[in-house]
């Protein structure tokens, strides 16, 4: 099977014409849930407030356009992709000269009740594209995969800003997505979440460790809010290379911080990391044989 | 994992905000104007009625006070009314015997010798009044139950568990002693014996039959999955004690949810409808 990405990166193969330093605004919100209008109108506005402290690129949590605890409702309120809600994204990312990224129940253009948990992205030229989330939590509190299918492709995405990697949540308890994601060339790796209370300490561990054993810079936006009983901590981080913390969010409640990348950085940690020059690609077959045989 | 009770030990401050928000974020979704709660002076309604004060303010908070002749207690209602005066919550006071007395008088089957129906009864009675208040004055009823209790089913089906919302039950007997002292309750109420106020003289522990910390730790040990004979070794206790605390909880899973009927058509309540706990 192939994992690579499913959406083609033509443009600037070598790196020519993308910015090397830009910020990037970590948007907590607090989501209604299931009120998509609401939750667009948020979105514009913490654009709106982004933009004016200088941010190239804005991240929203994961179903930032609905909400996370839905259950049945999510039928009702997956779109496909392009459809109305990205539409309208794109429309403000194209005034607002932003990239946006944003988490939103996806249906199935082909079918009429498939659904994935999907992240999008759109920048001023348009809708760039999506990354259906790997791996999908049922245990616990959640109950994803009665909902969801799980998509098979890494999200990888050629823009101004450089190759911008997507990926959802508990996907960032699996290194192998996040280091596909990096071998597919994502110098900055994104992490949209619905992470309740309970899994603080790991998300706040994990988001670091990615980002250090991929010399990358790693962006993990949280939700904040009730929902059925469960309270979405926030806590969004950038995190550099070395596994810096640039900048963070509060905890508990909705809040917009910008931090700058500079990919200048990873030249700087790569020759003293070099876990990208020291892969064993061999390792990945027994990984794999394991894994089959768990 | 060790059972000690430190396992026991939370970021108190951390947990009174928690609750504290779940419960002004639930008020605020259903656009209620408040909470009503049975106020017995006891530690589990002294803290959910304190944190109520704490999230949404002491005038949006109604105690009811509802004792009655067999089980009361002159300290219960002082310990009560120190709550609310702390607190800055409105109270009301209504003895409920004239109204138990009329029912057992109607009730053809009664038997006064069988306490624990007529207890129930009480429960079930208290209840009665919290919805009563809660649909007359647009409130919410927040229930006080707490998680050692709920686990081994130790309330009244449809009593003391009826609420809308119960902002204590994912914490432990002991863990709400210590959640209460952390938020000011007086200490004699906080680590008073526990009891429904079924009948005169009732204590949780002496009923159950094993002390708080102890069964706090056995119930601790299952929710994290361990098994029967890891947590009696651990707790050096004898492993029928364990059984039957497991079992206990085993069988009381009725009493925690929505009644269950036969599954007949494409989807059925109980089974497998998922809808969203409050609305936009």
């Amino acid at each position: 099977m192939d994992l690579t990405s499913d959406y083609p990166t033509p443009n600037h193969e070598n790196g020519e014409g993308m910015k090397q330093r830009f910020r990037v605004a970590l948007a907590q919100i607090n989501c209604q849930r299931g009120d998509k209008e609401a939750n667009t109108q948020k979105i514009e506005e913490y654009t709106k407030r982004a933009k004016q402290q200088n941010a190239d690129l804005v991240i929203f949590p994961e179903l930032s356009l609905t909400g996370y605890m839905l259950g049945d409702e999510l039928y009702k309120l997956a779109e496909t992709i392009p459809g109305p809600s990205t539409n309208r994204i794109e429309r403000i990312a194209q005034e607002q000269e932003a990239y946006i990224i944003f988490g939103m129940p996806e249906l199935s253009e082909k079918t009429q009740a498939t659904l994935y948990n999907t992240a999008v992205i759109v920048g001023p030229q348009g809708l760039i594209g999506r990354y259906r989330k790997m791996y999908l939590p049922t245990h616990s509190v959640f109950e994803e995969k009665r909902y969801f299918r799980q998509g098979h492709h890494v999200g990888v995405f050629e823009t101004d800003l450089g190759r911008i990697g997507l990926i959802i949540c508990y996907d960032v308890f699996f290194p192998e997505v996040s280091r596909l994601t990096r071998l597919e060339g994502a110098q900055l790796i994104i992490c949209i979440s619905a992470s309740p209370a309970v899994r603080k300490a790991f998300f706040e561990t994990l988001t670091v460790a990615r980002a250090m054993e991929n010399t990358a810079f790693l962006a993990y936006v949280n939700l904040v809010g009730i929902e059925d009983g469960l309270q979405f901590w926030g806590g969004s981080r950038l995190v550099g290379p070395n596994g810096r913390i640039i900048v963070s969010a509060k905890y508990d409640e909705e809040d917009l911080v910008i931090g700058e990348i500079d990919y200048t950085e990873i030249r700087q940690v790569e020759p003293f990391v070099p876990t990208l020059k020291d892969l064993r690609p061999e390792i990945f077959d027994k990984l794999k044989e394991k894994a089959e045989n768990l | 994992m060790r059972l000690t009770p430190q396992v026991l030990d939370l970021n108190w401050e951390e947990v009174k905000n928690k609750i504290s928000r779940f419960i002004r974020d639930y008020v605020e979704k259903t656009g209620v104007k408040g909470v009503v709660l049975g106020l017995s002076g006891g530690v589990d309604s002294s803290t959910a009625a304190a944190l109520s004060a704490i999230a949404i303010g002491g005038n949006k908070v109604l105690g009811l006070m509802l004792p009655e002749r067999e089980t009361y207690n002159p300290k219960d209602l002082e310990h009560a009314k120190l709550v609310a005066e702390k607190f800055g919550i409105k109270t009301e006071l209504i003895d409920i015997t004239p109204t138990l007395e009329a029912l057992q008088k109607t009730i053809p089957a009664f038997d006064p010798e069988d306490k624990l129906c007529k207890g129930n009864l009480k429960a079930r009675t208290r209840m009665l009044y919290l919805y009563y208040y809660a649909n007359k004055f647009n409130l919410i009823v927040c229930g006080s139950s707490d998680k050692s209790e709920t686990m081994i089913g130790y309330f009244t089906k449809w009593g003391d568990i009826a609420a809308d919302i119960a902002p204590l039950m994912d914490l432990y007997k002991t863990q709400v002693r210590k959640l209460a002292k952390h938020i000011g309750i007086p200490g004699d109420i906080a680590n008073k014996p526990a009891t429904p106020m079924l009948w005169p003289g009732q204590t949780a522990e002496e009923e159950i039959g094993v002390k708080y910390e102890l069964l706090d730790l056995i119930l601790y040990g299952l929710e994290h999955f361990m098994k029967v004979e890891e947590i009696a070794e651990q707790l050096n206790i004898k492993r029928e004690l364990v059984e039957k605390i497991e079992k206990r909880w085993r069988a009381m899973e009725h009493k925690r949810r929505m009644p269950l009927t036969t599954k007949i058509q494409y989807r059925t309540v109980g089974f497998d409808f998922r809808l969203p706990h409050t609305q936009s």
